[in-house]
Protein backbone atom coordinates (compact mmCIF):
# COMPACT_ATOMS: atom_id res chain seq x y z
CA UNK A 1 0.00 0.00 0.00
CA UNK A 2 2.84 2.36 0.88
CA UNK A 3 4.51 1.51 -2.40
CA UNK A 4 1.28 2.11 -4.27
CA UNK A 5 0.83 5.52 -2.63
CA UNK A 6 4.44 6.65 -2.79
CA UNK A 7 5.12 5.71 -6.35
CA UNK A 8 1.66 5.98 -7.85
CA UNK A 9 1.63 2.40 -9.01
CA UNK A 10 -2.01 1.93 -8.03
CA UNK A 11 -3.23 3.30 -11.32
CA UNK A 12 -0.74 1.18 -13.26
CA UNK A 13 -2.05 -1.90 -11.49
CA UNK A 14 -5.61 -0.96 -12.41
CA UNK A 15 -4.62 -0.49 -16.03
CA UNK A 16 -2.87 -3.87 -16.00
CA UNK A 17 -6.06 -5.46 -14.62
CA UNK A 18 -8.04 -3.83 -17.42
CA UNK A 19 -5.52 -5.06 -19.98
CA UNK A 20 -5.74 -8.65 -18.73
CA UNK A 21 -9.53 -8.47 -18.76
CA UNK A 22 -9.47 -7.08 -22.30
CA UNK A 23 -7.25 -9.97 -23.37
CA UNK A 24 -9.87 -12.30 -21.89
CA UNK A 25 -12.69 -10.61 -23.81
CA UNK A 26 -10.77 -10.62 -27.11
CA UNK A 27 -9.94 -14.31 -26.66
CA UNK A 28 -13.63 -15.01 -26.11
CA UNK A 29 -14.51 -13.05 -29.25
CA UNK A 30 -11.94 -14.90 -31.37
CA UNK A 31 -13.08 -18.25 -29.94
CA UNK A 32 -16.67 -17.48 -30.95
CA UNK A 33 -15.92 -16.24 -34.46
CA UNK A 34 -18.15 -19.00 -35.90
CA UNK A 35 -20.91 -18.96 -33.27
CA UNK A 36 -24.28 -17.82 -34.63
CA UNK A 37 -25.94 -14.89 -32.78
CA UNK A 38 -22.81 -14.24 -30.71
CA UNK A 39 -22.58 -10.76 -29.21
CA UNK A 40 -19.14 -9.19 -29.26
CA UNK A 41 -17.66 -8.28 -25.85
CA UNK A 42 -15.63 -5.17 -25.10
CA UNK A 43 -13.88 -3.81 -22.01
CA UNK A 44 -14.36 -0.15 -21.15
CA UNK A 45 -11.64 1.32 -18.99
CA UNK A 46 -10.18 4.50 -20.49
CA UNK A 47 -13.62 6.08 -20.97
CA UNK A 48 -14.71 5.15 -17.45
CA UNK A 49 -11.47 6.55 -16.13
CA UNK A 50 -11.89 9.85 -17.96
CA UNK A 51 -15.48 10.17 -16.78
CA UNK A 52 -14.61 9.57 -13.14
CA UNK A 53 -11.18 11.11 -12.81
CA UNK A 54 -11.77 14.32 -14.77
CA UNK A 55 -9.19 17.02 -14.15
CA UNK A 56 -6.96 17.12 -11.12
CA UNK A 57 -5.12 20.13 -9.72
CA UNK A 58 -1.64 19.83 -8.31
CA UNK A 59 -1.30 20.57 -4.60
CA UNK A 60 2.11 22.04 -3.81
CA UNK A 61 1.10 23.46 -0.41
CA UNK A 62 -0.79 21.85 2.42
CA UNK A 63 -3.28 24.74 2.51
CA UNK A 64 -4.13 24.51 -1.17
CA UNK A 65 -7.66 23.61 -2.02
CA UNK A 66 -7.64 20.25 -3.81
CA UNK A 67 -9.19 20.12 -7.27
CA UNK A 68 -10.48 16.65 -8.05
CA UNK A 69 -9.97 14.01 -5.42
CA UNK A 70 -7.32 12.10 -7.37
CA UNK A 71 -8.83 8.93 -6.07
CA UNK A 72 -8.71 6.29 -8.79
CA UNK A 73 -9.81 3.43 -6.57
CA UNK A 74 -13.37 3.84 -7.84
CA UNK A 75 -12.35 3.26 -11.44
CA UNK A 76 -13.04 -0.32 -12.43
CA UNK A 77 -12.75 -1.80 -15.90
CA UNK A 78 -16.18 -2.82 -17.18
CA UNK A 79 -17.02 -5.69 -19.43
CA UNK A 80 -19.91 -4.99 -21.78
CA UNK A 81 -21.54 -6.29 -24.88
CA UNK A 82 -20.70 -4.03 -27.79
CA UNK A 83 -23.57 -2.08 -29.28
CA UNK A 84 -22.99 -2.43 -32.97
CA UNK A 85 -24.85 -0.45 -35.57
CA UNK A 86 -26.16 -3.35 -37.56
CA UNK A 87 -24.63 -6.71 -38.28
CA UNK A 88 -23.09 -7.45 -41.65
CA UNK A 89 -23.10 -11.22 -41.35
CA UNK A 90 -25.99 -13.52 -42.11
CA UNK A 91 -25.53 -15.59 -38.93
CA UNK A 92 -25.94 -12.41 -36.80
CA UNK A 93 -22.42 -12.81 -35.41
CA UNK A 94 -20.79 -9.47 -34.63
CA UNK A 95 -17.14 -10.51 -34.54
CA UNK A 96 -14.75 -9.20 -37.20
CA UNK A 97 -11.64 -11.35 -36.93
CA UNK A 98 -9.36 -8.65 -38.40
CA UNK A 99 -10.49 -6.10 -35.82
CA UNK A 100 -10.01 -8.62 -33.00
CA UNK A 101 -6.48 -9.58 -34.08
CA UNK A 102 -5.52 -5.91 -34.31
CA UNK A 103 -7.04 -5.24 -30.88
CA UNK A 104 -5.13 -8.17 -29.42
CA UNK A 105 -1.81 -6.89 -30.84
CA UNK A 106 -2.53 -3.39 -29.51
CA UNK A 107 -3.50 -4.73 -26.10
CA UNK A 108 -0.30 -6.79 -25.78
CA UNK A 109 1.86 -3.78 -26.63
CA UNK A 110 -0.04 -1.63 -24.13
CA UNK A 111 0.39 -4.31 -21.48
CA UNK A 112 4.14 -4.51 -22.11
CA UNK A 113 4.38 -0.72 -21.87
CA UNK A 114 2.56 -0.76 -18.53
CA UNK A 115 4.88 -3.47 -17.18
CA UNK A 116 7.83 -1.35 -18.25
CA UNK A 117 6.49 1.70 -16.38
CA UNK A 118 5.78 -0.40 -13.30
CA UNK A 119 9.33 -1.72 -13.40
CA UNK A 120 10.55 1.87 -13.76
CA UNK A 121 8.72 2.84 -10.56
CA UNK A 122 10.09 -0.18 -8.71
CA UNK A 123 13.61 0.64 -9.88
CA UNK A 124 13.19 4.10 -8.39
CA UNK A 125 12.05 2.52 -5.13
CA UNK A 126 15.07 0.23 -5.13
CA UNK A 127 17.31 3.21 -5.68
CA UNK A 128 15.78 4.90 -2.62
CA UNK A 129 16.18 1.77 -0.50
CA UNK A 130 19.81 1.46 -1.53
CA UNK A 131 20.42 5.07 -0.56
CA UNK A 132 20.95 6.03 -4.20
CA UNK A 133 24.10 3.95 -4.48
CA UNK A 134 22.99 1.73 -7.30
CA UNK B 1 -9.70 -13.35 -14.57
CA UNK B 2 -6.47 -15.24 -14.86
CA UNK B 3 -4.14 -16.07 -17.69
CA UNK B 4 -4.91 -19.75 -17.53
CA UNK B 5 -8.63 -19.11 -17.85
CA UNK B 6 -7.97 -16.98 -20.91
CA UNK B 7 -5.89 -19.78 -22.41
CA UNK B 8 -8.76 -22.19 -21.67
CA UNK B 9 -11.06 -19.96 -23.73
CA UNK B 10 -8.72 -20.12 -26.73
CA UNK B 11 -8.13 -23.83 -26.17
CA UNK B 12 -11.88 -24.56 -26.23
CA UNK B 13 -11.98 -22.88 -29.63
CA UNK B 14 -9.08 -25.05 -30.82
CA UNK B 15 -11.07 -28.12 -29.77
CA UNK B 16 -14.21 -26.87 -31.52
CA UNK B 17 -12.38 -26.00 -34.74
CA UNK B 18 -10.61 -29.38 -34.70
CA UNK B 19 -13.99 -31.10 -34.49
CA UNK B 20 -15.18 -28.93 -37.37
CA UNK B 21 -12.14 -29.97 -39.45
CA UNK B 22 -12.84 -33.62 -38.55
CA UNK B 23 -16.44 -33.26 -39.71
CA UNK B 24 -15.33 -31.67 -42.99
CA UNK B 25 -12.83 -34.49 -43.52
CA UNK B 26 -15.61 -37.01 -42.88
CA UNK B 27 -17.78 -35.25 -45.49
CA UNK B 28 -15.02 -35.26 -48.12
CA UNK B 29 -14.14 -38.90 -47.36
CA UNK B 30 -17.79 -39.92 -47.80
CA UNK B 31 -18.53 -37.81 -50.86
CA UNK B 32 -19.25 -41.00 -52.89
CA UNK B 33 -20.86 -43.16 -50.17
CA UNK B 34 -24.18 -44.35 -51.54
CA UNK B 35 -25.13 -46.61 -48.64
CA UNK B 36 -24.90 -46.01 -44.88
CA UNK B 37 -26.36 -47.81 -41.86
CA UNK B 38 -29.77 -46.30 -42.57
CA UNK B 39 -29.72 -47.71 -46.11
CA UNK B 40 -29.74 -44.21 -47.54
CA UNK B 41 -26.82 -42.31 -49.07
CA UNK B 42 -24.49 -40.38 -46.76
CA UNK B 43 -25.70 -36.95 -45.72
CA UNK B 44 -23.36 -34.03 -45.23
CA UNK B 45 -22.68 -33.28 -41.53
CA UNK B 46 -22.49 -29.80 -40.02
CA UNK B 47 -21.31 -28.59 -36.61
CA UNK B 48 -23.37 -26.07 -34.64
CA UNK B 49 -21.32 -23.94 -32.28
CA UNK B 50 -22.57 -22.11 -29.23
CA UNK B 51 -21.02 -19.80 -26.67
CA UNK B 52 -19.96 -21.55 -23.47
CA UNK B 53 -20.77 -19.68 -20.29
CA UNK B 54 -18.18 -19.54 -17.50
CA UNK B 55 -18.15 -21.75 -14.41
CA UNK B 56 -20.24 -20.93 -11.34
CA UNK B 57 -17.63 -18.70 -9.67
CA UNK B 58 -17.06 -16.86 -12.91
CA UNK B 59 -20.76 -16.30 -13.51
CA UNK B 60 -21.23 -15.12 -9.92
CA UNK B 61 -18.40 -12.63 -10.24
CA UNK B 62 -19.72 -11.58 -13.63
CA UNK B 63 -23.13 -10.93 -12.10
CA UNK B 64 -21.67 -8.84 -9.30
CA UNK B 65 -19.08 -6.66 -10.99
CA UNK B 66 -19.25 -7.52 -14.68
CA UNK B 67 -15.78 -8.98 -15.12
CA UNK B 68 -16.55 -12.33 -16.70
CA UNK B 69 -15.99 -12.76 -20.43
CA UNK B 70 -17.29 -16.34 -20.48
CA UNK B 71 -15.89 -19.81 -20.91
CA UNK B 72 -15.15 -19.99 -24.62
CA UNK B 73 -17.03 -21.95 -27.25
CA UNK B 74 -18.35 -25.47 -27.67
CA UNK B 75 -19.95 -27.59 -30.32
CA UNK B 76 -23.61 -27.84 -29.33
CA UNK B 77 -24.41 -30.65 -31.76
CA UNK B 78 -23.61 -32.13 -35.14
CA UNK B 79 -26.56 -32.02 -37.51
CA UNK B 80 -27.17 -33.54 -40.91
CA UNK B 81 -27.73 -31.34 -43.93
CA UNK B 82 -31.29 -32.06 -45.12
CA UNK B 83 -30.82 -30.63 -48.60
CA UNK B 84 -31.74 -33.04 -51.46
CA UNK B 85 -29.30 -35.77 -52.47
CA UNK B 86 -27.71 -35.85 -55.89
CA UNK B 87 -29.59 -38.18 -58.31
CA UNK B 88 -27.49 -39.90 -60.98
CA UNK B 89 -28.64 -42.37 -63.66
CA UNK B 90 -26.55 -45.54 -63.17
CA UNK B 91 -28.66 -48.66 -63.82
CA UNK B 92 -25.76 -51.07 -63.20
CA UNK B 93 -25.10 -49.77 -59.68
CA UNK B 94 -26.12 -52.15 -56.86
CA UNK B 95 -27.77 -49.21 -54.97
CA UNK B 96 -29.82 -48.09 -57.97
CA UNK B 97 -33.60 -47.80 -57.49
CA UNK B 98 -36.25 -49.33 -59.79
CA UNK B 99 -35.83 -46.55 -62.35
CA UNK B 100 -32.05 -46.97 -62.41
CA UNK B 101 -31.21 -43.86 -60.41
CA UNK B 102 -28.57 -43.81 -57.64
CA UNK B 103 -28.64 -41.21 -54.85
CA UNK B 104 -25.25 -39.70 -54.15
CA UNK B 105 -24.40 -37.63 -51.01
CA UNK B 106 -25.22 -33.91 -50.93
CA UNK B 107 -21.53 -33.12 -50.44
CA UNK B 108 -20.06 -30.35 -52.57
CA UNK B 109 -16.24 -30.64 -52.51
CA UNK B 110 -15.79 -26.92 -53.23
CA UNK B 111 -17.95 -25.91 -50.25
CA UNK B 112 -16.07 -28.35 -48.05
CA UNK B 113 -12.66 -27.01 -49.11
CA UNK B 114 -13.75 -23.42 -48.46
CA UNK B 115 -15.04 -24.41 -45.01
CA UNK B 116 -11.78 -26.24 -44.38
CA UNK B 117 -9.77 -23.10 -45.10
CA UNK B 118 -12.10 -21.05 -42.88
CA UNK B 119 -11.69 -23.54 -40.02
CA UNK B 120 -7.91 -23.60 -40.42
CA UNK B 121 -7.74 -19.81 -40.29
CA UNK B 122 -9.93 -19.70 -37.19
CA UNK B 123 -7.65 -22.30 -35.58
CA UNK B 124 -4.58 -20.20 -36.39
CA UNK B 125 -6.22 -17.08 -34.97
CA UNK B 126 -6.78 -18.87 -31.67
CA UNK B 127 -3.19 -20.15 -31.61
CA UNK B 128 -2.11 -16.52 -31.98
CA UNK B 129 -4.41 -15.70 -29.06
CA UNK B 130 -2.78 -18.32 -26.85
CA UNK B 131 0.70 -17.10 -27.79
CA UNK B 132 -0.30 -13.52 -27.03
CA UNK B 133 -1.66 -14.49 -23.60
CA UNK B 134 1.46 -16.54 -22.94
CA UNK B 135 3.63 -13.53 -23.81
CA UNK B 136 1.68 -11.37 -21.36
CA UNK B 137 2.01 -13.98 -18.59
CA UNK B 138 5.74 -14.25 -19.16
CA UNK B 139 6.05 -10.46 -19.15
CA UNK B 140 4.23 -10.32 -15.82
CA UNK B 141 7.00 -12.46 -14.35
CA UNK B 142 9.38 -9.60 -15.10
CA UNK B 143 7.64 -7.19 -12.72
CA UNK B 144 10.15 -6.02 -10.14
CA UNK B 145 13.11 -7.78 -11.70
Amino acid sequence: MIISNMFRTGLLEKALDASVMRNDAISQNIANVDTPNYKKKVVRFEEVFNELAGIQGQVSNRRHMPIGDGNHSLVQPQLEEANSWGVARLDQNEVDINVEMAEMAKNTIKYNALIQRLNGSLTKLKSVINDGRR
Amino acid sequence: MSYFKTMDISASALTAQTLRIETISQNIANSQTTRTETGEAYRRKLVVMEEKKGDFTGELQGGINKVNAGGGVRVARIIEDESPLRRVYEPGHPDADDEGYVFYPNVNPVTEMVNLISATRAYEANVTGINSTKGMAMKALEIGR
